[in-house]
Order: C-alpha cells, then sequence, then structure tokens
C-alpha cells in the first residue's frame, strides 16, 4: 500500500520533465497507484492493459517471420477452405494459409504506421522547431507552407501523389507521411512558442546557451512529451489511411500480404468465403482499435504526470 | 465580420491556386506524358512533337501552369486515358451519384453525432454503451463495414439491397440528377422506396466514421459549454433541461463540431471511392478506382482537383458561417 501512498502524495508537485532515476521510480509509483484506486482515476487499469497491448502487438509484428506457420505466397493445400478446416483460419482463393498471411499483413501494416509516424515527427519536428525557435520570417514563412498542406483534403491528395509516383507499399508509405507532417509541425510550433517564454528558457538564453542549444537542449524536449502523446492517438487513424490506400489498389502488386489489397482482391468472394476478405478487415479493425486504446492509455498516463 | 469574410475568400483563392500547382506538379512527375493525355496511347513520331509544340509543353513550366490553369478554368481537364472522354464530361456523369451519396451520409453522420455527442455529454442512459460504438466506430475501415453491412442484411436477412442505386432500368435523369430526388419529381413512389433503400447501406457505412470523430468533438464542447455560466443562468431562470440543453449549450458548443464535419468530408472522399466500390455506386469513387487500376491518371487528377475544390470551399463556407453564428470567431 505504501505505492499507492507514494503516488498520492506526488502527483500534484509532479510534472517537471527532467527525468532522473528518483524521478522515474515515483512515476512507476504513480501508475501501480493508479492501477489500484481505478474507482477514483476511471479506467486506468484498462490504460496500463493497452499500453502493454502496444508492446505485445509490436514484438508480435517483429517476430511474424518465426511465429507464421507457413509461407504467405505459397500455397499449403486445397483453396477456400473454411476456418477450422484447413489451416486454423482456412485457405485463401488460391489455398494459401489465410492466418500466415494475416500476421505478414499485421506485421508490415504496425511497422509501416510507426515509421509514417515517426517519418511525420521528424520533419514536422524539424519543420516545428526551426519555426517555433527563430521566429520571424522564417516562422511565417514555415507555417503558411503548413498551413497549405492543412488546409488540402490529405487522403485525396495522398491518392493523386501515390497514383502519380506508381503504386507500390513505399509510395504509400511517402504519401501519408507528406500529409501527415504538417500536424506535427504545428504542435512542435505552438508547444516551442509556448515554452519560449517560460523563465526556464529565459535563464538558458541569458546564460549565453547558442540557439542550436536552446533549440536541442531546453526546447524540444520539452515539446516532446505533448507530441509523443498526440502521435500515439494517431497510429490508428495511419494504420485505417494505409489499409485504405492498399484497398484501393495503390499499394504492392498481388501476392504481398497486405491487409487492405487482401480484403479488397477477396471481395469478390464475400458471399461465398466471406472469411477471405473479412479476415483481413477484421484483423485491420483489431489493430486499430488497440493503438486507439493504447494511444488514449499513453495520454492518460502522460496527463495524470 | 467583412473584413473576415474578404480575408477567408481571399485565402480561399491561394488555396485554389495551390490545389491546382499541386496537381499540375504531380501530372508532371507522375510517368504519364501529357501527350498521351491528350492525344490517347499509342500517340508517337513527328504528330506527338507537333502535338507537343501546340500544346506548349516545351515552353517553360510556369507557362505550361498558367495555360494548365486557363484549361481548368475553362473546364478542360484533358481526355481519359481509360475512358476516352474528356474527364470534364466524365465527371458530369459521375458527379451527381457521388453527391448525392456524400450529402446523405453528411447528414446521417450529423445526426448519429448529435446523439452520440449530447447522450455521452449529459451521461443519458446508454451512454456506456455508445462509449463502446465509439470505440468501435473510430476503428472500423470503411471496407470492414460495408463487407458486413452485404453479408447481413443483403445475404442474412435480405432486407437492403447490395449493388448499384437501383434495381431498375430507364429511370429518370434529370433534373438534379439525385435520383432520390427525380424519382420524387416524376411522382414514381416505387421507385422513391427503391432508391432509397438502395441508398441506405452505403451512405451508413460512410457515415459512422465521420459521426464519431464529430460526436467527439462534440461531446467535449458539449461538456464544457454545460459548466459554463450562462448554462447555469439558464438553468436558474427555471428553464426545462431540454431547453437549457438544446437552445443554450448546444449552440453555444457548435463551432468546433462545424470546423470538424468540413475537415470530415476531406476524409469521406477516401471513404466514398471504397464504398463505391464495394456497393457498385455508379459514381465518382467507382470512376476513380477505374482510373487507379488503368493508370489512368488524367482521370485521378480531374477527380483530385473536384473534390479538393469541394472540400476547401466547403471549409471557407464553414468558416464564414461559424463567424456568422458566432462573432467571437471573426475576431481571433
Amino acid at each position: 500500500m505504501t505505492l499507492v501512498q507514494l503516488s498520492g502524495a506526488g502527483e500534484p508537485g509532479g510534472g517537471s520533465s527532467g527525468a532522473s532515476w528518483s524521478d522515474r521510480s515515483r512515476r512507476r509509483g504513480d501508475i501501480l497507484g493508479r492501477v489500484r484506486s481505478t474507482s477514483r482515476q476511471g479506467a486506468s487499469r484498462l490504460d496500463i492493459a493497452a499500453v502493454s497491448l502496444l508492446v505485445i502487438v509490436t514484438v508480435v509484428a517483429v517476430l511474424v517471420p518465426w511465429l507464421a506457420p507457413h509461407d504467405p505466397k505459397l500455397p499449403i493445400g486445397t483453396a477456400f477452405q473454411a476456418p477450422g478446416h484447413g489451416g486454423l483460419l482456412g485457405t485463401d482463393e488460391v489455398g494459401r494459409d489465410v492466418l500466415t498471411r494475416l500476421l505478414f499483413g499485421l506485421r508490415a501494416s504496425w511497422l509501416a504506421a510507426i515509421v509514417v509516424i515517426a517519418a511525420g515527427l521528424i520533419i514536422g519536428g524539424i519543420v516545428g522547431v526551426v519555426a517555433g525557435a527563430t521566429g520571424g520570417i522564417v516562422d511565417s514563412v514555415l507555417m503558411r507552407i503548413t498551413d497549405g498542406f492543412l488546409s488540402l483534403p490529405a487522403a485525396i491528395l495522398a491518392i493523386a501523389l501515390v497514383a502519380a509516383l506508381g503504386p507500390s507499399f513505399a509510395h504509400v508509405l511517402e504519401a501519408i507521411v507528406v500529409v501527415w507532417w504538417p500536424y506535427y509541425a504545428r504542435l512542435f510550433r505552438t508547444e516551442i512558442r509556448a515554452l519560449a517564454a517560460r523563465p526556464h528558457l529565459e535563464a538558458a538564453r541569458l546564460a549565453g546557451a547558442s540557439r542550436w542549444r536552446l533549440a536541442t537542449r531546453h526546447l524540444l524536449p520539452g515539446a516532446m512529451s505533448t507530441v509523443l502523446v498526440a502521435a500515439s492517438l494517431d497510429v490508428g487513424a495511419v494504420i485505417l489511411t494505409l489499409a485504405s490506400l492498399s484497398y484501393l489498389g495503390l499499394g504492392a502488386p498481388a501476392p504481398a500480404p497486405e491487409l487492405g489489397a487482401m480484403s479488397s482482391q477477396g471481395l469478390t468472394y464475400l458471399l461465398a468465403y466471406w472469411w477471405i476478405p473479412i479476415l483481413p478487415a477484421l484483423t485491420v479493425f483489431a489493430l486499430c482499435v488497440v493503438a486507439n486504446l493504447a494511444g488514449d492509455g499513453v495520454r492518460d498516463l502522460f496527463e495524470s504526470r | 465580420m467583412t473584413t473576415f469574410v474578404l480575408k477567408r475568400l481571399a485565402s480561399l483563392v491561394v488555396l485554389l491556386v495551390v490545389l491546382t500547382a499541386v496537381m499540375f506538379l504531380l501530372q508532371r512527375v507522375s510517368k504519364t506524358d501529357p501527350i498521351v493525355a491528350y492525344l490517347g496511347r499509342g500517340a508517337t513520331g513527328p504528330a506527338a512533337a507537333q502535338a507537343r509544340h501546340h500544346l506548349g509543353f516545351d515552353r517553360p513550366l510556369i507557362v505550361q501552369y498558367v495555360r494548365y490553369v486557363d484549361d481548368v478554368a475553362h473546364g478542360n481537364l484533358q481526355m481519359s486515358l481509360h475512358t476516352h472522354h474528356p474527364v470534364m464530361d466524365d465527371l458530369k456523369t459521375y458527379l451527381p451519384p457521388t453527391l448525392e451519396l456524400l450529402f446523405t451520409a453528411l447528414g446521417l453522420s450529423l445526426i448519429g453525432a448529435l446523439i452520440l455527442g449530447t447522450v455521452s455529454a449529459m451521461r443519458l442512459p446508454g451512454a456506456g454503451l455508445l462509449r463502446l460504438v465509439m470505440v468501435a466506430g473510430a476503428a472500423a475501415p470503411t471496407f470492414l463495414l460495408g463487407q458486413l453491412g452485404v453479408v447481413f442484411f443483403y445475404r442474412r436477412l435480405g432486407w437492403l439491397p447490395a449493388t448499384g442505386q437501383t434495381s431498375r432500368n430507364g429511370v429518370p435523369t434529370g433534373p438534379t440528377g439525385f435520383l432520390v430526388l427525380d424519382a420524387l419529381f416524376s411522382g414514381d413512389w416505387p421507385l422513391v422506396m427503391d432508391a432509397v433503400k438502395h441508398l441506405v447501406m452505403p451512405a451508413a457505412c460512410l457515415a459512422i466514421g465521420p459521426a464519431v470523430a464529430i460526436g467527439r468533438v462534440l461531446r467535449s464542447s458539449l461538456m464544457s459549454s454545460m459548466d459554463a455560466d450562462y448554462t447555469r443562468t439558464a438553468r436558474s431562470k427555471g428553464l426545462r433541461e431540454s431547453a437549457v440543453v438544446l437552445r443554450h449549450a448546444l449552440r453555444n458548443a457548435a463551432s468546433g463540431p462545424a470546423q470538424m464535419t468540413g475537415l470530415q468530408v476531406g476524409f469521406m472522399f477516401a471513404g466514398i471511392v471504397v464504398v463505391e466500390q464495394i456497393f457498385a455506386w455508379p459514381g465518382l469513387g467507382s470512376y476513380t478506382v477505374g482510373a487507379i487500376t488503368n493508370s489512368d491518371f488524367p482521370a485521378i487528377v480531374g477527380v483530385s482537383l473536384v473534390a479538393g475544390a469541394v472540400f476547401v470551399i466547403l471549409n471557407a463556407a464553414v468558416d464564414i458561417f461559424q463567424a456568422a453564428a458566432d462573432p467571437r470567431v471573426a475576431l481571433q
């Protein structure tokens, strides 16, 4: 019970982002405390579960080549076997193992979403920090460009972009990054502008810290937590966008195990062999639910600090 | 207010210019030769070179861009490589069914958002269930909803048709281009029912995602306006709770959701492409899917340009409407 008491005592004063060891252990106590006092804080046990799911799904995604029972591109037996008859989840129109293909599709979607978010964070981070830390004309020019991107319809732009570059999985990722980074640039910039007015920044400036040092050591770390929370809430949306573009035939060509493409190629069999199009779609749904719950969990954990 | 409207209109013009510039650049980046786009596949040799010169593709990029904008402004969107019609003519054929679907879905999503938002903000009975609906609705890909809809409502229950706009041939095509309205105008009741039945499922699939997104924004803005002083005042005057919510809280909470609605239309365009493919809806989405499979880039650019313009104009309209409803917006 000491942990609960600790966390109760720690909460109001906490909130600095410098993470020393003692700080970190207190935060840990906070997490456990929140788990035990679910009635007060709402669904915090769920938050922890959701965030750990995030880790589990990532580990599974990485390990898929070793976990999957078969080769995703080769038939293992008769086509159109219902789930439970041939393989755990049946076979598709060519006789490939559906479970294997779903696992590989999950891997592609999940890792791709993380890559897209990371790339968006890096580009948006550079633009946002430069704009926020420099100010003046650089700030207005960069933010006008960002606003321009934000006011055009992202989905339409992404479709046109992939169509122009030629359908491929890499191009889908690039297109999503192109429409995604402006959100982070905006967010970084807002956070940095708010931070720049704080006393500790003024102190650093007076101590003669260079602009680079100010930006990388003082501004960026302070903006990180808000942006990371926003980014974790976006994983689900990126997975959905990816799946939609892949569904429209903009992703990798036919035998590649992509969830969206599998679902759309299986559409012909919807009424006769429902599992071929619906299971990939359900996998996208499940991934997205996990990502959204985990995002909410990350936000709650950050906010509770 | 006037300054705000003028400013917003000016930025709208800038955005439209940017949109055409992006589409123009994409066209140059794409592997589609503009000459092929004008003359059709198989254009080679001196004829192609002559056309290149005649159409100005040997001139500087900026000249080409000005020419492109001029073409677009005059409704010339090149030839489709797939249908062999001018893209503009194709758009005129395929746009009305898509707009019919879009407006219906938008209407449904607003109703859905209103229910989700108010019930969950006021913790009415059923709010817990709606929370689940919201978690599921935010994560469900449009194609999953469409496929499940077909399996349950068409295959299992047989309540709704699964494909097309109507099961009849020789339906009226004017004056609005929206089949339900056209059928109404011609007084053909069975056709109205038929068209509505065909419209319900695709529109509902399209509406669920935006309903959740708008509903969430409405929920949070409604919760803060329910806490506001004017709501307490309204309540202390002895107004009925429904009047407090509908006339005071909801009205002040409308601006965030209105903005979200404008943004959601952009996402709905992507959803429309998916939904139209599943339900064989004869609109722009099916046209786009055909264009993607046939690498018909002029058609894709044409659709993107029109959809993008609709989106940008709609969002400007939302902003102006919002400023009219709430003068504080114009002052920000």
